[in-house]
């Protein structure tokens, strides 16, 4: 896991105590106190979910709460937003999918 | 203006630059007939990263000063809600 554990200013990260957690089905670990964004981004993932109707791959954006480029599924609630969302023990998390467009002829629509 | 044409304006829309630009040369609409045209300032942020710079490069295109001076507005809900909430379904 890539993590800043002992910062020269900010010193060492108080709890490490792990937390393990869904992501699509594959499970991950992550601190206690630290956003499902920020978690997932320790574990290597950016791709947090896609646009909606061009399926262009989204992440992180603003990190602190009001671009909602990084809202995901959580325990089945759609559209929480990952960078203000705390993990905790035993939380599934989905990516957001690609919606049909019927109405919309987008190209390249498989 | 960067020559970018492909440069995206709103991120949650995906409406780039040139359409910005195409559609306001087409129909010469204001400010917020841009907004209603191409969804720019519309998406799910609520214009949040979007709506400065939309307004900076509306008063670029639109041709009279009175049409651009009017600011997008700010729409309610200011934060998305589900309609469960609003609907009053708690649980």
């Amino acid at each position: 896991m890539t993590r800043i554990i002992d910062h020269a200013i900010l010193g060492k990260l108080d709890s490490l105590k792990k937390v393990s957690f869904q992501f699509n089905g594959k499970s991950y670990e992550a601190y206690e106190h630290e956003t499902v964004a920020a978690a997932l981004l320790a574990n290597g993932i950016r791709q947090l979910r896609v646009h909606e109707e061009s399926g262009t791959p989204r992440g992180i954006y603003c990190n602190i709460g009001h671009c909602m480029e990084c809202r995901v599924t959580v325990n089945h609630q759609p559209n929480v937003r990952a960078c203000l969302t705390k993990v905790e023990e035993g939380m599934t998390i989905e990516s957001g999918r690609r919606h049909p467009t019927p109405l919309k002829k987008t190209e390249g629509l498989q | 203006m960067i020559e970018n044409k492909q440069l995206i304006i709103c991120r949650c829309e995906e409406v780039t630059y040139e359409q910005l630009q195409s559609t306001a040369r087409q129909h010469t609409c204001s400010a917020r007939e841009l907004k209603l045209r191409t969804r720019a300032g519309m998406g799910f942020c609520g214009g949040r990263t979007c709506r400065i710079a939309l307004d900076a490069i509306m008063d670029s295109f639109i041709p009279d000063e009175n049409k651009a001076v009017i600011p997008l507005k700010y729409q309610p809900p200011i934060r998305p809600v589900s309609f469960g909430t609003v609907g009053g379904r708690h649980d």
